[in-house]
């Protein structure tokens, strides 16, 4: 599956995008991106074990929150673009 | 008076007259300032049925209590009139320093009437005020425009005036201050550019007073605390600004693309996005009066044929010049943004009439001729030189300063021009974004995103997360921002703080800045007191329910890709719902019971 990063994503993965194989849900590619990437990005994904208010993750442009939030299941052929909250703006 | 400063300048420009006036102390706490008492203003004294280019429309500048006080973010100021474009109210709001300037001066806001027989401008310098000849300033641009009356008053005085797009009536142009700042939409500029009226000059060294020092700081401490924590206002529109929502509202599949047209994905967006912008052409950013935000963008283009130095473009321009018109060139993109400051136009409705003379040139219904070069999607020369011609309404810009509804008409074909009330739409796809929808068409002065901001609950998730596909409870929700937002612009802050504050925050800071005991309750009724007057204005102008609506896009063709792919806008259902929860008949016409409740006579 393809992984977008937006905004400051950017400069803590040093990449616009990569490819993930293997993650059956979310929360688990979530989990490999903070092995990948280390703490700097876990800490934007994670409030101790659940989804942290900082990050927006689209599955396929969906708001996994309108989804089956870290339990939404992935196959690879979607696309997931992760922003931080940050990028909001009028 | 605490906040206020209690005093109106009124200028008669038929008459060459200057009158001050003391501000009528009821209709303050009625409809605080800015936006809210300008429009009170306008209800009061000018007939809604008005030609709003014709001597008989009043031009209103008005500041809100909490302008140029140490509330953050309070650069803000309200310009007021019948609007050219749409002919509903309408107003527009802009930043910088011009707005606090006023304030220092001693004037709450400005009203002018009629029509100067011959260019001027009105110099304000404390006390002073005169009216002086704008002869050998007609026809410079906004920047040259500022320097001159810099010169020619007060280096520290603060200017706001039109380009050549207000002199020549551009349906869209727009007021600009302190050189980039915009009073951007509903053609605020033109108004202006009818009453002879070039510049307001003001320079102010008195200050603000405040009823209860103590109150005041510590709610203003309060709100800078918790623009500090939100992770938007302290570092997001900072860092990138507010192009940053490029990626992700194509992401979700609503950053709408070619008129339109192509639904709400634009392949090229990475290349006109807030990270590019910085990583290409940021010089720094820029703050206004009082601001910690900062998400004022310097830029530069240091070579190439669009070479040139400015601000932004923001989100909104970026969209509309770029992906509404498929330009993928962010320098172009960039230049025309430059251009539109320059010469004083939206830069909004400038790309979005570009994106539809472009559809029109591809299905051949207007020709290379006419235009005069080629004007495909996608032509960055094409944008370039079209702006320019708009501004100046040279050749074929003369059509096009007429905006996309108008000038669609004129070829027999007003559905591709995507506006509401005849005002473009921004850059948001109701289609994919459901509340959007709902706020475009219940806008009081068309097409819109600032007056009900619902992308922030369906996109952002803030302050709840609603879900963007669906109508359930988008009425409930908009009427709220609707509402609160109406008390923003005329308390006169930054909207961008409304992020991280709300209400409570603003009647906090009011009642140590003003010494009033509302409840938030009553602050929201001043918002929504508000709305209810313009729709009123709007009825007795002509306009009615069937002007609710949206373009037959957007109800009739499904978007074709991304997350939304399949679905039109519910408008129907959402707008029934919408007029009962203002408490509005079926002919969205507010009740008797609903005005009384509001002290509306």
């Amino acid at each position: 599956m393809k992984v977008k990063f937006f905004a400051h994503y950017r400069e803590y993965t040093g990449t616009k995008e990569i490819d993930v194989k293997n993650c059956k849900t979310v929360g688990e590619l979530l989990k490999k991106l903070s092995e990948i990437y280390g703490e700097k990005l876990s800490k934007e994904f994670f409030d101790g074990e659940g989804l942290s208010s900082r990050v927006i993750v689209l599955v396929n442009g969906r708001n996994i929150v309108h989804l089956s939030n870290l339990n939404t299941p992935l196959k690879d052929e979607d696309e997931i673009s992760l922003f931080p909250v940050v990028a909001g703006g009028l | 008076m605490f906040g206020w400063t209690g005093k109106i300048i009124r200028v008669n420009l038929t008459e060459g007259s200057i009158k001050v006036e003391n501000l009528k102390i009821k209709d303050a706490y009625e409809y605080l300032g800015g936006r809210g008492l300008g429009v009170k203003i306008l209800f009061d004294e000018v007939d809604p049925k008005v030609d709003p280019l014709s001597p008989e429309n009043k031009l209103i500048f008005m500041t809100g209590p909490l302008t140029g006080t140490l509330a953050p973010c309070s650069g803000r100021y309200e310009v007021v009139a019948k609007a050219p474009l749409t002919g509903t109210v309408g107003g527009a709001n802009s930043g910088g320093h011009f707005g606090p300037e006023l304030k220092f001066a001693g004037y709450d806001g400005i009203i002018f009437e009629g029509k100067a027989e011959k260019p001027v401008y009105l110099w304000i310098n404390d006390d002073k005020i005169e009216l002086r000849s704008a002869k050998h300033l007609w026809g410079k641009n906004v920047f040259d425009t500022t320097d001159e009356l810099l010169k020619e008053t007060s280096e520290d005085a603060r200017v706001a005036c039109i380009g050549p797009g207000g002199e020549k009536m551009v349906l869209f142009a727009t007021v600009m201050n302190d050189k980039h700042r915009a009073a951007g939409r509903s053609g605020m500029g033109a108004v202006m550019g009818s009453k002879n009226l070039k510049a307001v000059v003001v320079r102010g060294t008195g200050s603000i007073k405040v009823k209860d020092p103590n109150t005041f700081m510590n709610a203003v401490k309060e709100a800078y605390k918790k623009l500090k924590e939100q992770p938007v206002t302290s570092a997001g529109l900072t860092t990138y600004g507010t192009a940053i929502l490029i990626n992700i509202l194509n992401q979700v599949g609503s950053l709408p693309t070619r008129n339109w047209r192509d639904g709400g994905y634009f392949e090229y967006a990475e290349e006109i996005s807030g990270e590019a912008l910085r990583e290409k052409y940021l010089v720094k950013n820029k703050a206004c009066f009082g601001c910690p935000i900062a998400c004022g963008r310097v830029t530069r283009i240091p070579e190439g044929k669009f070479k040139g130095f400015g601000e932004g473009p923001e989100y909104e321009a970026a969209w509309a010049l770029g992906a509404d018109c498929g330009v993928r060139d962010l320098a172009a993109v960039t230049k025309a943004n430059f251009i539109c400051n320059e010469l004083g136009i939206d830069p909004i409705t400038m790309g979005a009439t570009i994106a539809c003379v472009m559809e029109m040139y591809e299905k051949g219904i207007i020709s290379k001729e006419e235009i005069g070069f080629e004007a495909p999607f996608g032509s960055a020369d094409a944008l370039v030189e079209l702006t320019r011609m708009a501004g100046l309404r040279e050749g074929f810009g003369d059509k096009l300063a007429l905006g996309s509804y108008r000038l669609a008409e004129l070829y027999g074909y007003p559905e591709l021009s995507m506006s509401v009330k005849k005002q473009e739409m921004p850059a948001y796809d109701g289609r994919g974004v459901q509340g959007m929808g709902l706020e475009y068409a219940t806008s009081n002065r068309g097409g819109c995103h600032v007056r009900g901001y619902m992308t922030s609950v369906e996109v952002l998730g803030i302050p709840v997360k609603l879900d963007p596909l669906v109508t359930t409870d988008k009425a409930k929700w908009l009427k709220a921002f609707q509402d609160a937002t109406a008390v923003v612009d005329s308390s006169n802050i930054c909207l961008f703080t409304t992020f991280a504050i709300g209400v409570p925050d603003i009647n906090a800071m009011m009642k140590g800045l003003v010494g009033w005991d509302y409840t938030d309750e009553d602050v929201l009724k001043i918002g929504e007191r508000i709305w209810n007057l313009e729709r009123l204005f709007n009825l007795n102008a002509g306009i009615t329910k069937d002007d609710d609506t949206l373009p037959p896009r957007l109800l009739t063709e499904p978007l074709k890709v991304g997350p939304a792919k399949g679905k039109v806008v519910e408008l129907d259902t959402m707008l029934k719902e919408y007029y009962e929860v203002r408490g509005w008949d079926e002919e969205g016409i507010p009740t008797e019971e609903k005005l009384k409740e509001l002290g509306i006579e």
